[in-house]
């Protein structure tokens, strides 16, 4: 390991290598708050009994979960500009769009996020006991309020062990998106390697910094998951 | 606007070409990434603590790893073990391909392992006596009681795992292998048009997950025939 490779500076390969890694992480919890989000959004319209919504949406995520991460990024990048205008032209609009690849990757991966989550927030809403929620309505509560001080709250807590998985998942897929020319941190690492013909090492390094990462979310999702499930612990 | 007939009909040969590279990769996947998983998931198993030790590792480190850091670093790292050019292995995985299903393969196995070896702990202890009692060998219990009822307990999640092998397959991109996302990308550079190949081939991908679904239904009512059999 040739510690030069990796220092600050005009000769070494660090500061571009932590620039990536910044890039990366941003486009990671971007992605992941917003898919999770937009998850819980779509979970909800497909437990309420409107019949059509909840069908498509289904379908949408079915889609979302069976295709390569690769194809929804791609199509969104190229597609999403040319869409946009179509859109815009019966008002008049000629011109073309630039469209950020930071943001067609965020979306792109917050769009697949979600279809995940969305399965994760309707088992925990499903998984809900039926009867906390008629104890609730007995005492009195309104409708809107069980759900805020209730059903909510129980969904998430149930969930909880399937979100963090997700974001472990979406964390993963983040290298993708240097597809479309992001510089994030695997692509910083192969332009290092070809620069220098080291590619083994940057991708080690690479290797080390996703798997400290996942290392983090591990602890965090057990300490989470003990917080959350301490009601049902016996003895200590 | 969506799509484009001519694009489809000119570029079909194209993108079925690609779908069948997919194919190919997720099949090749999925007999490596089984025939890595079950030594390692028997070790995960096994009463010493190094085999555990050992397939705990081995876990973590292909489910903490992003497929694409595992391929760029079988695809470069390699090649440069000291001596390898000069073996027969050489021959073999001088082509991207092999490469590709190798990486695939291990990253597979890590999820694997877990559900392999999570069917197998969860084999009912009884069973196993029982089998044992009769005078069974270790080997006729693990073969004949053992792998049957482990399989029926893991089918779904390997069906689960198996849509994930199909949809990891599009990483090849990366090391110049052209699948179904990549003939999709080709179409779209030659005729500008994203959304005819790009939702072409995405249909192509429901396809084969609706065929693989299928397929572990089909096993599911074969391993348990018990359970769907007519009322009578």
């Amino acid at each position: 390991m040739d510690l030069a490779l990796f220092s600050l500076g005009p000769t070494g390969w660090g500061d571009e290598l932590i620039a990536g890694l910044d890039l990366t992480l941003r486009l990671a919890v971007t992605a992941i708050i917003a898919g999770t989000a937009l998850g819980l959004v779509s979970a909800l319209a497909e437990i309420t009994p409107v019949p059509l919504l909840g069908r498509s949406l289904e379908s949408i995520n079915m889609v979302l979960r069976s295709v390569p991460e690769l194809l929804v990024i791609f199509l969104i990048y190229y597609g999403a500009a040319i869409a946009l205008a179509a859109l815009l032209a019966p008002l008049g609009f000629t011109g073309f769009f630039e469209i950020d690849r930071f943001w067609s990757g965020v979306l792109a991966l917050a769009l697949i996020h979600a279809a995940y989550a969305s399965e994760v927030f309707r088992g925990g809403f499903l998984a809900v006991p039926k009867g906390e929620i008629d104890a609730a309505r007995a005492f009195g509560m309104s409708p809107l309020l069980v759900f805020f001080r209730i059903r909510l709250p129980l969904a998430f807590r149930l969930a909880m062990p399937g979100l963090t998985n997700l974001v472990m998942t979406t964390l993963k897929s983040t290298p993708l998106v240097s597809a479309i020319g992001l510089q994030d941190l695997i692509r910083v690492a192969g332009d290092a390697g070809q620069n220098t013909k080291e590619y083994f090492q940057f991708y080690m390094a690479t290797l080390v910094i996703y798997l400290g990462i996942a290392a983090v979310v591990l602890v965090l999702q057990t300490r989470s998951e003990r917080r959350l499930f301490r009601h049902l612990r016996v003895g200590r | 606007m969506l799509m484009d007939a001519s694009t489809l009909l000119a570029y079909l040969p194209v993108l079925l070409a690609g779908a069948v590279t997919t194919v190919e990769l997720t099949l090749f996947t999925l007999i490596g990434g089984f025939v890595i998983a079950l030594p390692v998931a028997l070790a995960r198993n096994a009463q010493g603590s190094a085999p555990r030790w050992f397939a705990h590792g081995f876990v973590f480190f292909f489910r903490g790893a992003p497929l694409l850091v595992i391929l760029y670093l079988v695809y470069y790292g390699l090649p440069q073990i000291p001596g390898i050019k000069e073996s027969p292995i050489w021959l073999l995985i001088a082509r991207p391909m092999p490469i590709a299903i190798l990486a695939l393969s291990l990253n597979s196995a890590g999820f694997l392992t877990e559900i392999i070896a999570g069917a197998l702990r969860n084999v009912p202890a009884g069973e196993v006596e029982a089998a044992r009692a009769f005078g069974l060998s270790r080997l006729q219990t693990f073969t004949r009681i053992i792998a049957p009822h482990a399989a029926r307990l893991a089918l779904r999640s390997y069906g689960n795992e198996a849509v994930f092998v199909l949809k990891g397959t599009a990483v090849v991109n990366f090391i110049t292998i052209t699948d179904l996302v990549g003939a999709a990308n080709q179409v779209y550079f030659n005729t500008f048009d994203p959304f005819t190949p790009l939702i072409v081939a995405g249909v192509f991908y429901l396809m084969i997950v609706f065929a693989m679904l299928r397929l572990v239904k089909w096993a599911e009512r074969r391993l348990n025939p018990w359970a769907f059999a007519a009322p009578s």
